[in-house]
């Protein structure tokens, strides 16, 4: 065994002394996502350019934003890498990106890509007029409903689905099932756990009452104000007026935020496109997906999101502009992401792609390019995260603590205003 | 006579509590191997059922397939062999320098290298980067390995452990016309391999299972270890956990291994503490 | 009767000379540095990899830092903030209520099963393999496992129901959460400290044993007078490490609550970790770092000076 180990230790030392140099290629452009689909793209662009080979390296999730942090930090950073949407005035703020050309992909400016695009879907990623993220995706949030539970409490999943957030109380509270005192189906649930999502949710509702989270200079909460408040009262309501919801059952739930819906353990859910793939078609068979709901459906709002690729401001123009035809060829293969993710691609022309009338009818992408279209964005702000989880927090303590709404939002709009006072 | 009976009981006592622990303990091991050969959509299945009615060995392959984890376990055996070899030797040195001899500043000297324990590492991160950065160290073993390569965990385990042997054990020696590492070398090492055992394997175990570090270090497939690999599993695409389990499970054996096998060390020389009345 | 009171006296002063280190007059004077060249390649190692990069961290705290743009000189601003900050305060005494949650258990409960594992009895290298399991098991999976463990609907509550006892969201209450990743905390912790322990009982000379065999002392005497003073070192040594690294603990309530519900599980190093790379404010990061820095240095050397005058030096 001893020699077994110092066998082990040589060859790790030597190895490290082989490898040191690092590779000094000349073209060779990084990139640095967190989707096994790309991998597949990668493929198909270095068979076709032997000379501008990409290098693709794929991280998880989580930790994936601090590597690219420490990375920006010491300027390791790849070449091109992926970026959740609310995550980019953080970096513009820090001249952290390099904005994208719309003249190196093709279109005569900004404004001319945007007509290639569902309304709004850049806005996510514009920095005082200037580009700084590509997104090969777009997601927002829709309903899940679970028919089977619908035709068993007398509901026609066709015509009864809920349109506004009072529908959902009202039929949420019909789906439910108890056993004794205890809820062991939902009617309907809120994903409890992640700030982003309380948060998407929470920013769409407060819109939807015609309210924001920030006043127009982004330096002091609105929060509390009287939307801010009914916004609030739609998440009390739902949990203690109609009692349609158990909320202390869904922040326990494991990874897969919405993974009570397949288990039947809810009968309505709000989740993203790319959950259509997660269940997979046996569950959607009995799955149906009506659009977000609304206050007053006439004017509609939802939240959008996506995850879109930026180019490290660190490299000179010309590989810049080597990425940008890399960039170019990702973004095209909209099919390929779809069939793979579910996610559709913000493309204007996306429905009417050859090969989409199936998917339509299917796997409701119909309601999915909808909702879409009729959204905005997290409210842009660097201190963003920070706005989450106040927020979070407030409504953690109403919906489990049943703390007064107002109350709870004061609370987070001052923790708010002391963070966007900070530099 | 009545004395030996109620020994004899409260020694089966014992054993039936450790046998009851031991479920306690292994419960969510069990629950990661029923997991590991379930598919997809069984994992978080409630109630549990702890054997599927359709075994699903082929997630072993599967699991194994999505990514180069033959270069991943590859690398985490190096990086974790290589900084436990580290570890033995500089720890046990200092432990020893720090246990049994007195130079100018011995307590400021073991107070600045524990002082090292208690600073997370999400803070240093940026600044030990840099200095990897500077060694040109980045995406390298080296670079795995060197800041790893000294604990001041192990140099506390072995100074405590240290001063357990008697001073006129050294004496003698050193009487006999020892010399000092000679000392080292024949007196001090065979007296603490009960802590050598433990150090070599937590030092192992820990680093088997580094992950922000090389996370931070690594950036090709090719010197990602066992961990990053585990991690990537988790992409948005696919929450596949019914392999991530097969996967925690294969990087669990190793461990369990090295354990098995430093276990002598800890068997050695038994056992008076228990019974022998 | 009388032999054993003899017992009781002169084991442990024969123990406590032949355990005190140092101190030895015979030691010549060239040795006082032969010392400090066994301790100096750890030195120097530490110096570059661990001192460094911790000065930095401490010049960091006077500075605001975003870690993209240069840092900028601001006194001690960022100390200013964090006392004003009350989820600071909130995190500093969940991460206190953690540290001791966890450890002063694992002091007791290492050690019993330490003990236990000494033990002959059947298939005990099998038993210890099984204690040693939890601590194989690796960091991310332990978090994934028990978060499903917690669920509403999981493992624990399935076995409390058959006991009677309703069901309990573990994660989502504020009464419930923090104790539920104590929990987490003491099942990792126990067998790695008993590993510790193990060493440090195998390590303790048969011969004291049977010397206090011969003189007749019962399993508690000898427990009481050879295994804990002979262990003192090794019993230090868990107390100490045994909070440092509880309060370590991040990935656990990163993956299972993100700190919630409303921030009750949030310790200190994951809001050093937010503040650093999710709000970007290295300095201020920092400045909390230099606070638990000085709290557990502080109790680390009063931990040291109690256990001293228990006995050991």
């Amino acid at each position: 065994m001893r020699r077994f180990l110092m066998t082990h230790l040589l060859v790790g030392l030597l190895t490290a002394l082989l490898v040191s140099p690092a590779f000094a290629q000349q073209t060779r452009i990084t990139w640095w996502g967190h989707s096994n689909c790309s991998k597949d793209l990668v493929a198909e662009w270095n068979k076709k350019n032997p000379n501008t080979p990409v290098q693709y390296d794929f991280f998880a999730m989580t930790p994936y934003f601090q590597k690219l942090t420490a990375a920006l930090s010491t300027r390791s950073a790849a070449d091109m890498f992926t970026l959740i949407d609310f995550l980019l005035p953080g970096f513009t703020a820090k001249n952290v990106l390099a904005p994208i050309r719309p003249e190196w992909l093709g279109y005569k400016d900004l404004e001319d890509m945007k007509k290639a695009y569902i309304p709004g879907a850049l806005d996510g990623y514009i920095h005082k007029g200037k580009l700084y993220a590509l997104p090969p995706i777009a997601s927002g949030f829709s309903l899940f409903i679970n028919t089977k539970h619908f035709r068993e409490a007398g509901l026609d999943p066709d015509k009864d689905y809920p349109r506004t957030w009072e529908d959902v109380g009202r039929i949420g509270k019909k789906l439910v099932k108890m056993r004794g005192s205890r809820m062991v189906r939902e009617g309907f649930d809120f994903a409890m756990h992640s700030s982003t999502w309380t948060m998407w949710y929470f920013n769409t509702t407060i819109r939807q009452y015609g309210g924001e989270i920030l006043d127009a200079s982004g330096k002091k909460c609105l929060a509390n104000s009287e939307a801010g408040v009914k916004a609030m009262n739609v998440r009390a309501r739902i949990a203690h007026h109609y009692k349609a919801s158990d909320p202390t059952v869904s922040l326990g739930t494991n990874a897969l935020p919405a993974d009570d819906l397949p288990k039947g353990r809810v009968s309505m859910f709000i989740t993203h496109a790319g959950s259509v793939a997660q269940f997979g078609p046996k569950v959607m068979k009995y799955v149906k997906v009506v659009p977000f709901p609304q206050v007053d459906p006439k004017k509609p709002v939802t939240p959008i999101y996506g995850f879109a690729l930026a180019v490290n401001p660190h490299i000179s123009e010309a590989k810049q502009r080597a990425v940008h035809k890399v960039l170019k060829h990702v973004v095209n293969d909209s099919k390929t992401w779809y069939e793979r993710t579910s996610y559709p691609h913000p493309d204007k022309n996306f429905l009417n792609l050859p090969g989409m009338e199936d998917a339509r009818k299917t796997r409701y992408l119909d309601v999915f390019v909808k909702d879409i279209s009729n959204g905005r964005f997290l409210q842009r702000s660097d201190k963003v995260l920070e706005l989450n989880q106040a927020i979070h927090r407030a409504m953690e303590r109403v919906v489990l603590k049943k703390e007064d709404s107002k109350k709870s939002l004061d609370r987070a709009c001052k923790e708010i205003d002391a963070a966007l006072a900070k530099k | 006579m009545r004395r030996k009976t109620m020994l004899r009981l409260g020694g089966a006592l014992i054993t039936l509590f450790a046998l009851f622990g031991v479920w306690v303990m292994l419960l969510p091991y069990f629950w990661m191997v029923s997991s590991s050969i379930k598919t997809g959509i069984e994992v978080f299945d409630l109630p549990i059922k702890w054997i599927p009615d359709d075994i699903q060995w082929v997630n072993y392959p599967n699991a194994l397939a999505k990514g180069a984890f033959g270069v991943y376990f590859y690398n985490s055996f190096v990086v974790a062999f290589a900084v436990m070899g580290g570890n033995l030797v500089f720890c046990t040195l200092a432990g020893y320098g720090l246990a049994k001899f007195r130079f100018p500043h011995r307590e400021l000297c073991f107070r600045l290298i524990l002082s090292t324990l208690m600073l997370p590492l999400e803070i240093v991160l940026v600044p030990t980067f840099l200095v990897v950065r500077d060694l040109g160290l980045v995406n390298t073993y080296g670079g795995l390995i060197a800041p790893l390569a000294v604990d001041a965990f192990g140099v506390f385990l072995m100074r405590q452990s240290i001063r357990d042997i008697p001073d006129s054990l050294i004496e003698a020696a050193r009487m006999d016309g020892c010399s000092e590492f000679g000392i080292f070398w024949r007196i001090i090492l065979p007296n603490c391999k009960p802590a050598l055992g433990a150090l070599a394997l937590l030092a192992f175990r820990d680093n088997w299972d580094q992950f922000l570090w090389p996370f931070i270090v690594a950036t090709t497939d090719n010197l990602k270890t066992f961990p990053l690999g585990l991690a990537q599993m988790e992409g948005i695409d696919s929450a596949a956990y019914h392999e991530i389990m097969a996967l925690a499970v294969m990087g669990m054996i190793p461990a369990a291994f090295i354990f098995l096998f430093f276990q002598r060390a800890f068997v050695r020389g038994i056992t008076l503490t228990g019974l022998k009345e | 009767m009388g032999r054993e009171i003899g017992v009781d006296r002169t084991l442990p002063s024969k123990i406590r000379r032949l355990v005190a280190g140092g101190g030895k007059r015979s030691l010549h004077s060239h040795l006082r540095w032969a010392g400090f060249f066994f301790v100096l390649p750890a030195l120097i190692h530490l110096i570059i990899f661990k001192f460094y990069p911790m000065l930095q961290a401490f010049r960091l705290s006077f500075y605001r830092y975003d870690l993209m743009s240069p840092p900028v000189f601001t006194g001690l601003e960022n100390y200013n903030l964090l006392w004003q900050n009350p989820l600071f305060h909130q995190s500093f005494w969940v991460s206190v209520k953690y540290m001791f949650g966890v450890s002063i258990p694992e002091w007791f409960f290492a050690l019993a099963l330490a003990l236990l594992l000494n033990r002959r009895m059947p298939g005990r290298s099998v038993i210890r393999l099984a204690y040693f399991f939890p601590i194989a098991m690796s960091q991310i999976v332990v978090a994934m496992v028990w978060k499903f463990m917690y669920h509403p609907y999981g493992l624990v509550n399935t076995i409390l129901e058959t006991f009677g006892i309703g069901r309990i969201n573990w994660l989502s209450m504020e009464e419930s959460a923090l104790p539920a990743l104590i929990a987490i905390g003491i099942w990792r912790g126990i067998p790695l400290f008993g590993v510790i322990y193990l060493a440090g009982l195998q390590a303790i000379p048969k011969e004291y044993h049977e010397a206090a065999i011969i003189d007749g002392a019962g399993v508690f005497q000898r427990f009481f007078y050879v295994t804990i003073p002979l262990l003192l070192p090794t019993i230090t040594f868990v107390m100490v490490l045994s909070l440092l690294s509880a309060v370590k603990v991040f990935l656990n309530p990163l993956v299972m609550t993100e700190g919630g519900p409303n921030g009750t599980t949030k310790v200190l190093p994951y809001f050093i970790y937010e503040t650093g790379f999710a709000f970007f404010r290295m300095g201020e990061a920092a400045a909390a770092s230099m606070v638990l820095f000085v709290f557990l240095f502080g109790l680390t050397l009063i931990q040291l000076r109690l256990l001293r005058r228990g006995g050991v030096e």
